[in-house]
């Protein structure tokens, strides 16, 4: 099958190579750096952090391009299409999960991205908060079908 | 501002940005980290890609740790996370507990985190990921505010 050869696992590894990188360099494995950036309070007081517009914005310029050249072709390299959402509904499960995922992330300051990769650092208690992640996305998955193509049957 | 670093962060989402490029022209993947790991199980031959992105993950964090320590928390500074509010009255492993699940569970039910709906789904101009990201960043702010995290 495409998605075991050595082309496309090695893309997925260069990948998250490339993501491991950008998120040390940029500092978002730090949650205090987020929270500062999500400490809107702290703006009159010159304590505001806007370093993560600045990732987003970079991150994004860079895949806005790569979206356009994939526009123009009519698969990826390694398989044979893209696997964009199809489902575009804007219903109620996305609103409730951004909300939720939400107050997580203000709560700790910790998205899946630094969460995952905090674990090269191991700093206390980060067990218990990927334990939490995992049996929550796991109770998630109960709750909305997996994978876009299920949810577009679900949605029907 | 003291804090502000804006050359380190606009460097750092350029290879954030560039992770994505390359999962999405090479595999046709969106790069979402929950996603990624949310589709774990059940085990099916796609945990194979998957695993492989996560190992990479982990270990590009902290090799850029070793060879750059400059940069702060993981090289320097140990990485540290949050501790419950003392007004909360709740212990911090309690905290934590809470937070990761509703980041895994919102998440899985949203459809995405930071990275998919917000890297990847604004750049193909999703509205589902603006609608997404404006309400998970403006409800993660107001969760600060009232908390006191920070």
């Amino acid at each position: 099958m495409a998605n075991l050869r050595l082309p496309y696992l090695a893309t997925a590894a260069l990948s998250g190579l490339l993501f491991g990188s950008g998120l040390y360099v940029s500092q978002m494995v730090d949650p205090f750096k987020v929270l500062h950036f999500l400490d809107f309070g702290a703006i009159p007081s010159g304590g505001w952090d806007p370093s993560l517009a600045f990732v987003m914005g970079a991150a994004l310029i860079v895949m806005f391009v790569a979206v356009r050249i994939g526009r123009g072709r009519a698969a990826p390299l390694f398989d044979t299409s893209f696997h964009e959402p199809e489902y575009k509904k804007i219903d109620r499960r996305l609103i409730g999960g951004a909300v939720l995922f939400g107050i997580g992330w203000g709560m700790a300051g910790i998205c899946p991205g630094p969460a995952i990769s905090l674990i090269g650092f191991l700093p206390d208690n980060l067990w218990i908060f990927l334990v939490a992640m995992f049996a929550g996305s796991l109770a998630g998955s109960f709750i909305v079908p997996s994978g876009h193509a299920r949810r577009l049957a679900d949605a029907k | 501002m003291e804090s502000f670093t804006p050359l380190t962060a606009a460097l750092g989402g350029a290879l954030i940005g560039l992770a994505a490029a390359v999962l999405w022209l090479g595999n046709g993947r969106i790069a979402g980290i929950s996603g990624i790991f949310g589709q774990l199980l059940p085990p099916a031959q796609t945990v194979v890609w998957r695993v492989v992105f996560l190992v990479a993950l982990v270990a590009a964090t902290f090799a850029a740790a070793q060879l750059f320590p400059g940069l702060g928390v993981g090289g320097e500074a140990p990485a540290r996370l949050v501790e419950a509010p003392p007004a909360w009255g709740v212990p911090t492993p309690v905290w934590l507990a809470i937070a990761g699940l509703l980041t895994g569970l919102g998440t899985k039910i949203g459809n995405g985190c930071t990275s998919g709906h917000g890297v990847c789904g604004l750049a193909r101009l999703s509205l589902r990921s603006l609608v997404a990201m404006l309400v998970f960043f403006g409800v993660a702010i107001v969760t600060v505010a009232v908390t006191g995290v920070v």
